[in-house]
């Protein structure tokens, strides 16, 4: 089979998802001003939020960072993917199956998980997918051709050993007939928490370990620094789940550990941070910011050092008392997975779409104007949900306010929100056009085609 | 034998099991066996007819619980915001959740908290809040006016008669594990609507 085919389903598979759940997100902000939108069982607020956050994860983010995966772990490893076959499987049993559970999501059939509401059989089906793509990491680095390992395969052998357990805890332990109340809500955290910090987080950081060295002809700043960063999030991430429910009913102990492990999480964050800055600043002048890719690489661990530098904040009592059940967690996770890591997974697809399809990018300058309607519109979108998150939690603490008279008082944030969505759609579109045309569109430019080992 | 982690696929995806394992199983296994009433509780419960099963089912179903939290936490103003005529909300308790398989704890408050809103309001009310939230109707006045202009709670009115019935019967079980509704010198109020 082709080299990299497997890669390619899977990259231009997950750009398409990512405008179904774009869409997702914009119709749940418009139900937020006008609730009556779209007044149909299907269509109902929980059910386009459960689709906008499902599409996003499954249908997007982990898609577009397993085929990029499957594309630069071949390359770093100087040899093939394991088994091209079983990586084309893959992705087209994955593409099945997630498809599947979102008709289950629009129908009504959905597990009590948030982030894992895709039901049986659909979420053991992903959990096959995810171990069909362990056995082809683990396969691609037992066979390769280099002595060292690099710290994106670290990574990428820690999310893919991590993901295995956290998704089963959250997707089928949780759904254990003995397991209820606090307690299943204490093993639903530990999924959704760490989908987010040992599937994301390591994924995303995989590939920017890759690409900013790449991209900007550069060394890693400090090999020091990726392993501080690698052994002390493998240890200290998973602890934290608790920090979402604080003064809720779970045990008091509990809340405190997790609060003393979210601190403890500056420390690998600002490993990796300090490693990718120190890289683009000791990259030639004339390679930083060229182009879309190290802009969004940049941009993205800038989003990256404000997430992870307002969890640890808002797992302080205090301030929970007043960020906790409002917009502001909205905006917290917004930044993360949007921020961050599909910021760095757009610039993942923008560098090995051009390398697949052998010939440049479509269109530099549209990359550039995508990147920047992008940016300029989710500062804004963000801050908006922040400032609406510090509102509603300070109105709370007054009896004498009602609630609708809160809700009121954020209406000008719910508009804000929708129109810099819009703003973040509408620049998707660019990003795909761009993408599409690299790889399908009339355009003369041939480049060389990079291949991991001659065919 | 010196161990060269960096060059060993074995090594590192041992190592970073183990570490991940340590504070996996402190926190998900553990936890329930210290702090027992996670998972038992030494109260009664009460045990859910066949209807207030179906009623959790469409909570689930219609994800409720992504605009409504179930947990009084232990915040004062959680306690004055959710209590009703006159009586503070209860703090909730682990034990009170023992008997629910799916739990509604939820992350994000849309709407108002609905862990001590069992008795609340009559059925009736419930009835003509899911048709619709934005106009009660006439036997409902005090709903006009903001109501009208910012409750953003979706209608229901595509649910059946049943369902809204049994999602109603399962609203109104919530928060009574507890008797919380007690005078000041403790004496139960029974002032529970119907
Ligand atoms: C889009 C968010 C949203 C969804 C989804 C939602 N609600 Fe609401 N709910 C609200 C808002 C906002 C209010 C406050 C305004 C009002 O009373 O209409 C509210 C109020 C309520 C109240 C009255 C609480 C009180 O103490 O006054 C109840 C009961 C309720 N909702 C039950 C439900 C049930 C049951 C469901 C699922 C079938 C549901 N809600 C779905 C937003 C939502």
């Amino acid at each position: 089979m082709k080299q990299d085919t497997a890669a390619k389903t899977m990259v231009i598979a997950s750009c398409l998802y990512f405008g179904l759940a774009l869409t997702m997100g914009l119709l749940t902000a418009l139900k937020f001003i006008v609730p009556t939108v779209g007044e149909i069982e299907y269509l109902s607020m929980p059910r386009v939020r459960m689709l906008h956050t499902n599409i996003n994860l499954f249908g997007w983010l982990l898609q577009a960072d397993m085929g990029i995966l499957f594309w630069i772990l071949p390359r770093i490893l100087h040899t093939r993917l394991f088994s091209e076959k079983l990586g084309v499987v893959t992705g087209i049993l994955y593409n099945l199956t997630v498809i599947g559970g979102f008709a289950a999501i629009i129908l009504g059939h959905v597990k009590n998980v948030e982030y894992g509401e895709i039901p049986p059989p659909f979420d053991y089906l992903i959990a096959v997918c995810w171990v069909l793509f362990l056995i082809n990491v683990v396969g691609t680095v037992a066979t390769r051709r280099v002595k060292y390992l690099y710290v994106s395969v670290w990574y990428a052998l820690g999310s893919v050993i991590w993901t295995t357990f956290v998704y089963l805890t959250g997707n089928m332990f949780s759904q254990l007939p003995m397991v209820s109340g606090v307690n299943e809500a204490n093993l639903i955290w530990f999924y959704v928490h760490n989908a987010v910090g040992l599937i994301f987080t390591p994924l995303g950081v995989a590939i920017a370990y890759y690409l900013i060295p790449k991209q900007l002809d550069t060394p890693i700043y400090s090999h020091k620094l990726s392993m501080v960063g690698f052994w002390v999030i493998s240890f200290v991430y998973v602890w934290t789940g608790a920090h979402h429910m604080l003064h809720g009913p779970q045990p008091y102990w509990l809340q405190t550990v997790a609060i003393i492990f979210s601190w403890s999480l500056i420390i690998p964050v600002m490993a990796v941070i300090t490693n990718f800055f120190g890289t683009f600043a000791t990259a030639p002048r004339g390679l930083r910011m060229k182009g879309p890719i190290p802009k969004l690489l940049m941009m993205g661990t800038v989003y990256y050092i404000f997430t992870c530098l307002q969890g640890p904040f808002q797992a302080i009592r205090e301030v929970s008392e007043i960020v906790s059940k409002t917009d502001w967690v909205v905006g917290h996770a917004h930044m993360a997975l949007f921020g961050a890591f599909s910021y760095y997974a757009m610039a993942g697809v923008y560098y090995v779409a051009p390398k697949m399809a052998g010939r440049p990018l479509y269109s530099e300058k549209l990359g550039d104007l995508q990147f920047w309607i992008m940016t300029l519109a989710s500062i804004p979108f963000f801050a908006v949900l922040w400032i609406s998150g510090v509102v509603q939690g300070y109105a709370w603490l007054n009896p004498a306010n009602s609630f609708v008279e809160t809700l009121e008082a954020i209406r000008h944030a719910h508009i804000m929100r929708f129109s810099t969505g819009g703003l973040i759609f509408l620049a998707y579109f660019l990003f795909l056009y761009n993408v599409m045309q690299t790889f399908f569109g009339k355009y003369g430019e041939t480049a060389e085609k990079e291949t991991a080992v001659a065919e | 034998m010196k161990v060269n982690v960096e060059r060993s696929l074995l090594w590192t995806a041992t190592g970073a099991f183990v570490l991940f394992a340590i504070g996996a199983v402190l926190t998900t296994i553990v936890p329930p066996l210290v702090s027992k009433d996670m998972q038992v509780s030494q109260y009664p419960l009460h045990e859910y007819t066949e209807q207030e099963l179906r009623g959790i089912e469409i909570y689930k179903r219609e994800g409720c619980v992504y605009c409504h939290t179930q947990q009084i936490r232990h915040l004062e103003s959680d306690q004055k915001r959710y209590g009703w005529r006159l009586v503070d909300a209860a703090v909730s308790d682990s034990w009170e959740y023992v008997n629910d398989k799916d739990n509604f704890l939820g992350t994000k408050r849309t709407g108002p908290d609905l862990a001590r809103v069992g008795g609340k309001y009559s059925s009736e009310w419930h009835w003509a809040h899911f048709k619709d939230p934005r106009n009660m109707g006439e036997k409902f006045p005090n709903r006009k006016g903001i109501y009208e202009r910012a409750s953003i709670m979706p209608s229901f009115a595509y649910l059946s008669d049943e369902e809204i019935k049994d999602l109603t019967a399962y609203i109104q079980t919530l928060g009574r594990n507890k008797n919380w509704r007690v005078d000041e010198n403790g004496v139960p109020l029974n002032d529970y609507e119907k």
